[in-house]
């Protein structure tokens, strides 16, 4: 068990965004967390990042309490976050997006060496633009890259921290069709062949029955189910959520 | 594929640290400054720009907006005439008093308050800032001199060869100038200058990505420190005294209207813009006394024609007209 958590609940007021979820992810698996708008995937999913913190409830990585760790130290631990809207550097070359992300686990606080002199970093960013196909804007201000190649480049710039889980925020919204496919694609490749663990959060139903292993059915806050594609889409009260 | 890199590799990031040949060259410019501006004016341009330098790594590169920076300035232009007046310190006692002084003050001000954003940070600064002028106003009368300043400091020598002509002095403070400009080039293509620009871009990505965004902010601060604690310290071995104006509020002001006029965040921008308020200051309160005046209009003028700060427009402008080539 790589990652898990235990009754964690976060009440915003009155509200009861999560409520006593029980989520674990096994080493290498993608799965993927769905439900229906306001149902608590967002806020699960920060609460695992570390960008919220926890009102009851605790989150454990290989068994290491993380709940009350801040979004910096768990993206140190390995467990990093993208972003349902871009977050990007907008004025910086998409090759330096990604290895000012990739140069966090090398240095931080030198301030005379030369950064482009890190030969391992500058290698990891162009396999890493390899890999989310951004070789030909490499040196492109990000902010001229279109919807989709920014949501790529979303993905690189978490990659290079050199995570053990990935965490997905809705990588698809937005695509177009071919697009959407493509980035499925992707995603998966980076589950099988990279071996890194994922949890995705997303709306289309058709990306996540087609490469998720296992899926936790979120509603009001709390688990509805939990299962294989097979097993969610055949249950009856998924059914009834969906459909109304 | 090959034909695309080499396309893109003529687009450049905006506001990426210049070609060395930029920084060898403003150098070389500035051997020759004094043959067109007064040597008194060329030195004050140096000794603003360094203070400059570093202002515009906080504003422009990290992205914090302190509005305290006389506290920096003026408590370096106050430890090195307080070491050169009582203790007769020698010119790099007196600059390394000024420099150590005002980084424990940044570290201070910012161990308290640098977690602060945006407004809260800027009036916190002011705060401290305002703090240092009153007590050097009338608390600490019997060494500041209050309002008349710190005055009786004998004339700076190194290696026995004095500053007190204004060609040596100016020649001197380039030297210092030209190492700064070199070492901020350095600073902007290390591993942590390359960290402050991601920072401004995207302060919750970059702590996304592992960082802890508040150190960052930190040393970035007191790096800053560093450059406005020099330049103050330059400051008073080029006047000779200390003026408690160098603590008041409106040297802060003036920092970031100079560092605003010549773009925040390009490398040269402090300098363009230091070198042009200036100049105009100079220039135009010889004709009238209500210079502020002129100065305030021209400063709206160049602002409505360089939305970016002079230098932060031209470079927007050659970035658009080299992408527009590289993608033909």
């Amino acid at each position: 068990m790589l990652l898990r958590t235990e009754k964690i609940c976060k009440y915003f007021g009155g509200l009861k965004a999560v409520d006593e979820v029980d989520f674990v992810l096994k080493k290498g698996q993608l799965k993927s967390i769905i439900g229906p708008n306001g149902a608590g995937k967002t806020t699960l999913f920060n609460l695992i990042a570390g960008a919220y913190l926890p009102t009851k409830g605790k989150v454990f990585l290989k068994d290491k309490d993380i709940s009350r760790l801040t979004l910096n130290r768990v993206s140190r631990l390995g467990v990093v976050k993208t972003y349902q809207i871009n977050h990007i550097f907008p004025n910086l070359s998409v090759f330096e997006n990604i290895r000012i992300a990739a140069q966090v686990r090398k240095t931080s606080y030198n301030f005379w060496r030369q950064a482009a002199s890190y030969r391992e970093l500058n290698e990891l960013a162009e396999e890493i633009m390899t890999q989310v196909d951004l070789q030909e804007k490499r040196n492109w201000p990000a902010s001229t890259l279109s919807h989709g190649e920014r949501r790529y480049l979303e993905i690189g710039i978490a990659l290079a921290t050199k995570p053990e889980i990935l965490l997905l925020d809705e990588p698809t919204a937005g695509m177009s069709c071919a697009e959407t496919n493509q980035c499925a694609e992707m995603i998966k490749k980076l589950n099988t062949e990279l071996g890194l663990s994922v949890v995705l959060v997303e709306h289309d139903m058709s990306v996540v029955m087609s490469i998720s292993e296992e899926i936790l059915v979120m509603n009001e806050g709390r688990t509805l189910t939990e299962g294989t594609p097979r097993e969610v889409s055949d249950n009856e009260e998924v059914q009834r959520v969906y459909l109304g | 594929m090959v034909n695309d890199n080499t396309n893109a590799t003529k687009v450049q990031e905006l506001h990426a640290p210049p070609k060395p040949i930029v920084v060898y060259g403003t150098i070389f410019v500035l051997l020759f400054l004094p043959l067109v501006l007064s040597t008194p004016l060329a030195t004050e341009i140096l000794i603003w720009a360094i203070f400059g330098m570093g202002f515009n790594l906080l504003l422009g590169y990290t992205g914090v907006l302190s509005f305290g920076h006389a506290a920096y300035f003026g408590l370096g232009a106050y430890s090195s005439g307080l070491a050169f007046r009582y203790l007769d310190a020698s010119l790099p006692v007196g600059i390394a008093a000024g420099v150590l002084a005002p980084m424990l003050l940044a570290c201070f001000i910012g161990a308290l308050a640098i977690r602060k954003r945006g407004v809260y940070f800027a009036m916190i600064s002011l705060a401290f800032a305002q703090m240092l002028y009153f007590m050097a106003l009338s608390p600490l009368k019997h060494i500041t001199r209050g309002e008349d300043g710190l005055t009786h400091i004998p004339t700076m020598a190194i290696f026995s060869f004095s500053l007190g002509k204004p060609l040596p002095l100016y020649y001197f403070v380039l030297v210092v100038t030209a190492i700064m400009l070199f070492a901020t080039w350095r600073i902007l293509q290390s591993p942590f200058g390359k960290l402050l620009q991601a920072f401004r871009e995207n302060e919750e990505r970059a702590k996304a990505c592992g960082y802890n965004t508040t150190m960052v902010k930190f040393w970035s601060l007191v790096i800053s420190a560093f450059y406005a604690g020099l330049a103050g310290s330059l400051n008073t071995v080029y006047l000779g005294y200390v003026p408690l104006t160098t603590l008041f509020w409106l040297t802060s002001g003036t920092m970031v209207m100079m560092t605003i006029l010549g773009g925040k965040g390009t490398f040269l921008g402090p300098l363009v813009g230091v070198g042009v308020f200036l100049f105009l200051q100079n220039t135009i309160s010889l004709i009238t006394p209500r210079w502020e005046l002129f100065v305030g209009a021209m400063f709206v003028a160049i602002i409505l024609l360089f939305p970016g700060g002079i230098m932060g427009t031209l470079e927007e402008k050659l970035m658009a007209y080299r992408m527009k080539r590289a993608s033909k």
